[in-house]
């Protein structure tokens, strides 16, 4: 099974080695999945137009739903490069737009 | 994109899809079914807690006031401690709930269970709480709960990946094929219960991450309130608080009239009725000590408790608790819906049978993985099997053999609770020594429905024997079916067991060319 996530390409030279490649979707799946939920409850924390205990309330709650997504394209992705490409990405983006604001996510 | 180039992108999507369902539900599969099965005996901790306390009288009226119970708590801290937390008895919990906070707050809660009439403390026992506590945080704290939440991350994946290769969800769900070999019998197993669990599966695997939610996903917080974890919920909840003020009181306003304000208070709403929950003393004996009562109110999902706040020493009422802000109410909903206090028997009987269903899934599942490396070979066959026996033959046993220690120890042994435990965790072992050494005899599962049908149907008999002497045939006629209720249940379970262990189907190979068409049915994830 695992052999059917990787690229097609021949084992040995290690940058095209199905075995790393899935590693490398697994390690993106947990690590940048969770930076990913991360950066988006932030996100979601100051921009969406609630009030602060509503907006922490659904940011938070939303972020488990995020997680589960960004896992399964960790795997769907083309290549597991493409995977960590897209999540950390997203995922720096989306924190640099909640860090932009300042204290603006505490308000009330 | 040619249709051709879409069918390829989705067979490699589905592919990919496979590979993670398969060892992302295979890992933690044999840790969610310890807390899919601890979840389910859950629904019933109370009920149990009352089968494993047989010296409680039937349901009566309380000869204990509040001032009593408090002021006997107090007394039992060494130390005058941070709150004390007192639950009258009720219908489903027919017996006094109380204990204190100490100072510190690395020190656990100590607890208390109180006769309602004699006010004397019931021998110890694990209780009901024991499956609520092995659900929530395998009994290893704070690192426990992180673990748990693990597993229920998996959980949400398995379940969503299983969707996306499960194609024909609807077309498929009718494909039965229990003369078919093995791995697709197995495999229809699986499907069956997944999909007709999946919702609640989605719900409970989801609910179950939102309730501690601050804790894994801290970014809300630290954003929006700066980490400042009491002042969010202070403003979402409504609730009152004061410093302690470090100068003692000896006088005390009786609890008992504090809890007739409050109930009048409750009653001019007209809804949600007026029953008392936990009842809280923060500060005892402090003069800025603070008398929290709690409204009991099963008619909704959301627990809101309207909370009204005294001044423990003089009596006057100090606030009442605001309604809660609407994020926190779908907070509150979501983790009531996982908790199911609600909606009585008829939900925790449904929440059972679906978390059981969930057991069956994982199970299902081990199988499946198993029948395809047996008959293709493969890497792991061995630990499976033994793991399989070790933890979904021996945790169903070792529950059995805590409620046989909880019969059998008698109440004057010192620290009853401790033997309880060891008697649990004995079982356990033995049932998962023998599971390891007999990994590859075949027999393993058979071997262990005997061993559960023997003590499943003996237990029973053994309430018969050692409970209070025509409590059961009482209780009966009473109407009150819980603890013969318990009783039927785990004889049920006896019969079932015996059937599985006993009288196995006899499985025919049939030949290939008379298999009905239904059996030459493909689903749509054994080609990938």
């Amino acid at each position: 099974m695992s052999n059917a996530i990787s690229s097609k390409s021949a084992a040995g030279n290690w940058r095209t080695s199905p075995v790393l490649a899935t590693t490398s979707r697994i390690i993106a799946a947990i690590f940048a999945g969770y930076g990913l939920a991360y950066a988006s409850t932030m996100f979601l924390t100051v921009y969406l137009p609630l009030v602060r205990s509503d907006r922490v309330v659904f940011a938070s709650l939303a972020s488990f739903i995020v997680y589960v997504a960004a896992i399964v394209y960790a795997f769907a992705a083309r290549s597991a490069s493409r995977a960590w490409l897209v999540l950390v990405g997203l995922s720096l983006v989306l924190a640099a737009a909640a860090l932009v604001a300042g204290d603006f996510g505490a308000r009330r | 994109m040619s249709s051709a180039e879409s069918t390829v992108k989705n067979k490699s999507l589905r592919q990919a899809m496979a590979g993670l369902h398969t060892w992302g539900g295979l890992l933690p599969s044999w840790l969610l079914f310890v807390i899919l099965f601890g979840g389910s005996i859950a629904c019933f901790d109370k009920e149990l807690e009352v089968w494993m306390r047989p010296t409680l009288h039937p349901v009566g009226e309380t000869s204990l006031t509040l001032d009593q119970v408090s002021a006997w708590v107090q007394k039992q801290a060494p130390k005058p401690p941070h709150a004390i937390w007192m639950r009258p008895p009720d219908e489903r919990q027919p017996y006094w709930y109380a204990g204190y906070e100490p100072q510190n707050e690395l020190e656990p809660f100590v607890s208390f269970t109180l006769d309602p009439q004699t006010g004397e403390v019931l021998p110890k026992t694990l209780g009901g709480n024991f499956w609520f506590t092995l659900h929530y945080n395998l009994f290893g704290g704070m690192l426990g709960m992180y673990i748990v939440a693990i597993a229920g991350m998996f959980m949400l994946v398995a379940l969503v990946s299983g969707i996306i290769i499960h194609r024909r969800i609807f077309k498929d769900f009718f494909t039965l094929r229990p003369d078919a070999n093995g791995q697709r019998a197995w495999l229809d197993a699986h499907n069956l219960f997944g999909v007709v669990g999946l919702p609640f599966h989605l719900l409970i695997a989801y609910t179950g991450l939102a309730i501690f939610v601050t804790f894994y996903m801290p970014a809300g917080l630290k954003v929006g309130y700066k980490g400042d974890i009491e002042k969010m919920f202070s403003e979402v909840q409504g609730q009152f608080g004061r410093e302690e003020l470090k100068r003692k009181t000896d006088h005390a306003a009786s609890i008992d009239k504090l809890v007739l304000d409050a109930k009048r208070r409750w009653a001019a709403s007209g809804e949600g009725g007026t029953e008392t929950g936990w009842i809280s003393v923060h500060h005892p004996g402090d003069k800025a000590a603070v008398v929290d009562i709690r409204r009991y109110d099963r008619s909704r999902v959301v627990d809101f408790q309207w909370i009204m706040s005294y001044d423990a020493t003089t009596g006057a009422f100090l606030h009442e608790q605001k309604p809660y802000k609407p994020g926190y109410t779908a907070y509150a909903w979501l983790t009531n819906v996982h908790m199911a206090q609600f909606g009585g028997a008829i939900v925790r009987w449904l929440y059972l049978g679906l978390g059981l269903m969930g057991c069956a899934m994982v199970a299902g599942g081990l199988q499946v993985w198993l029948r395809k490396r047996e008959a293709k070979g493969g890497w792991g066959v061995g630990f499976v099997r033994a793991m399989n026996g070790a933890v979904l033959g021996g945790l169903p046993i070792a529950s059995l053999g805590l409620l046989y220690g909880n019969r059998l120890i008698p109440n004057t042994v010192n620290l009853r609770d401790h033997w309880e435990a060891y008697t649990f965790i004995g079982v356990w072992i033995a049932v998962a020594l023998w599971a390891i050494a007999r990994r590859n005899s075949g027999r393993v599962g058979r071997d262990l429905f005997s061993v559960a049908a023997v003590l499943a149907l003996g237990l029973p008999a053994l309430d018969v024997l050692t409970g209070q002497p025509g409590a059961l045939s009482a209780a009966i006629a009473r109407g009150d079916w819980r603890v013969p209720g318990i009783d039927l249940a785990i004889f049920a379970v006896g019969l079932l067991c015996a059937k599985l262990a006993w009288w196995p189907r006899v499985t025919k190979e049939a030949p290939v060319k008379v298999r009905a068409k239904r059996e030459r049915r493909e689903l749509a994830e054994e080609s990938v």
